[in-house]
């Protein structure tokens, strides 16, 4: 093979590996694509702290390059003082301030009051439990495994978790913010542009922690009042073959599905579960196969999660479950 | 062992006083980062809610308090480096001049750190307005 071939193949290379590299930046769960103003300051700031970083190790290494090779004679000793008192004490001090300054700046308008809905989420192994609190309700819309926006109202999140530590992060809407058993930490969002993002669990938690993750749903704010309150109704939960297989296997003394008697609490709500986009924590899609699929088996899809597999049923009634399930919009 | 010679002695009584103001200048930085930090959290955890300005106004005071210190010590040191007088800074020799100057020396540059370390520590008070 001769050199130019080699070398016309290393750049078809090089570009085909930064294009990959690139196509990650974009993407329902990227930082470089903010869909909220939260992440939108975070952009800047890191586009700003990239391009300072590359000025400044370019001017480095010029500078290292110029004195080395270019310009190796001995230097005055005014010029060494000059380089050390200004290169070394003041400019540093004068750009880190600059930067402190700037990134405190911000800070603020990361935490700032929202305008009044108020989303309070439990970080739990290894699913979030979702209650929406409306200006002025009694008592909250319990949902779980996914988080619904309204676009350009900022609503406040209260965060905490049931048993360890866990992290509430959706990267194309803002920053992470920790969430810790028996602590209440406080963070907001005002996502801009409808659309489905990601969210993930960025705290280590447990076996499963990577599988522990959700969409975030922004609407327009009238399609978000209008599925909030549906939203809050009870579910249609048809009686028929699916719902008595839900009762006799005791489904609901860990799963709530208001209008039936199941009310458990011990794991998510499933009231209104086939209107979510994915299901266990939003690790597979909502489709009637995979909800036989994870019923029969979770612990195939997330290791040490508290549910048992319900592979004992026979097919046709597994059948019947899950399409009931999928049916509650 | 070789017996120490009063000369020496007397000496090292006298630097004693500029070992302890080596420290001083860290040790107001390190006292004045505590005590914000510590009345941040409790302000915000115990505290009456509402406004934060007397909290920012009470770091305001330790701050300031912090640096004249910082201050202080940092003239003392240049004095006792004495810097003007012969422009050395080397202090290599194993006599009680080059000591006494390192000591001074050191303290300075100390104190300089000190009162950047102490600005940082005070500018989320300045910035952040809420207990959020």
């Amino acid at each position: 093979m001769t050199t130019r071939r080699r070398r016309a193949i290393a750049v078809r290379a090089g570009l085909a590996a930064a294009l990959t590299a690139l196509a990650a930046c974009d993407g329902p769960q990227s930082v470089l694509s903010p869909a909220g103003d939260d992440a939108s300051q975070l952009t800047t700031l890191f586009w700003v702290m990239l391009v300072g970083a590359v000025v400044l190790w370019t001017a480095m290494n010029g500078f290292f390059f110029w004195i080395t090779r270019i310009r190796t004679g001995e230097m005055s000793r005014k010029w060494a003082e000059a380089l050390i008192i200004g290169g070394g004490i003041l400019f540093p001090v004068v750009v880190l301030t600059a930067l402190l300054s700037y990134g405190l700046t911000i800070m603020p308008d990361q935490r700032a009051p929202g305008d009044g809905l108020r989303v309070r989420i439990t970080g739990e192994q290894w699913w979030w439990r979702v209650e929406y609190w409306s200006e002025g309700a009694d008592a909250p819309v319990v949902s779980a495994n996914e988080l619904r926006l309204p676009a350009g109202l900022r609503s406040d999140i209260e965060l905490t978790a049931a048993r360890v530590i866990h992290s509430f992060w959706v990267p194309a809407l803002g920053g992470k913010m920790d969430m810790f058993p028996g602590r209440v930490t406080e963070t907001s969002l005002a996502p801009h542009t409808p659309g489905t993002y990601r969210g993930q669990c960025a705290e280590f938690c447990g076996l499963s922690h990577a599988l522990m993750a959700f969409r975030a749903v922004v609407l327009p704010e009238d399609e978000f009042d209008a599925w909030l309150a549906r939203e809050a109704e009870d579910s249609a939960a048809p009686p028929g073959p699916g719902r008595d297989v839900f009762m006799a296997e005791g489904c609901g003394a860990c799963h709530t599905v208001r209008g039936t008697e199941a009310a458990g609490q011990v794991g998510p709500d499933l009231t209104h579960v086939g209107s979510r986009q994915s299901l266990a924590a939003g690790i597979l899609p909502m489709t009637s196969d995979a909800l036989v699929d994870w019923i029969a088996d979770p612990e195939a899809f997330k290791p040490g999660v508290e549910m048992p597999g319900y592979d004992h049923l026979p097919q046709e009634d597994m059948m019947a479950l899950a399409r009931w399930l999928e049916g509650l919009k | 062992m070789t017996k120490t010679q009063p000369s020496d002695e007397r000496e090292f009584a006298e630097e004693q006083s500029s070992l302890f103001k080596i420290t001083l200048g860290p040790l107001a930085w390190a006292l004045h980062f505590v005590a914000s930090y510590a009345a941040a959290a409790v302000w915000c955890a115990k505290g009456p809610g509402g406004s934060i300005l007397p909290l920012r106004l009470g770091i305001g005071a330790m701050t300031a308090v912090a640096l004249g210190l910082i201050l202080w010590v940092g003239w003392r040191a240049w004095q006792q480096w004495d810097f003007t007088d012969d422009w050395d800074y080397e202090h290599a020799r194993a006599r009680g001049e080059d000591r006494h100057e390192f000591l001074g020396h050191a303290a300075f540059l100390l104190a300089i750190v000190s009162f950047v370390g102490t600005c940082y520590t005070a500018l989320p008070a300045l910035y952040i307005g809420t207990c959020r």
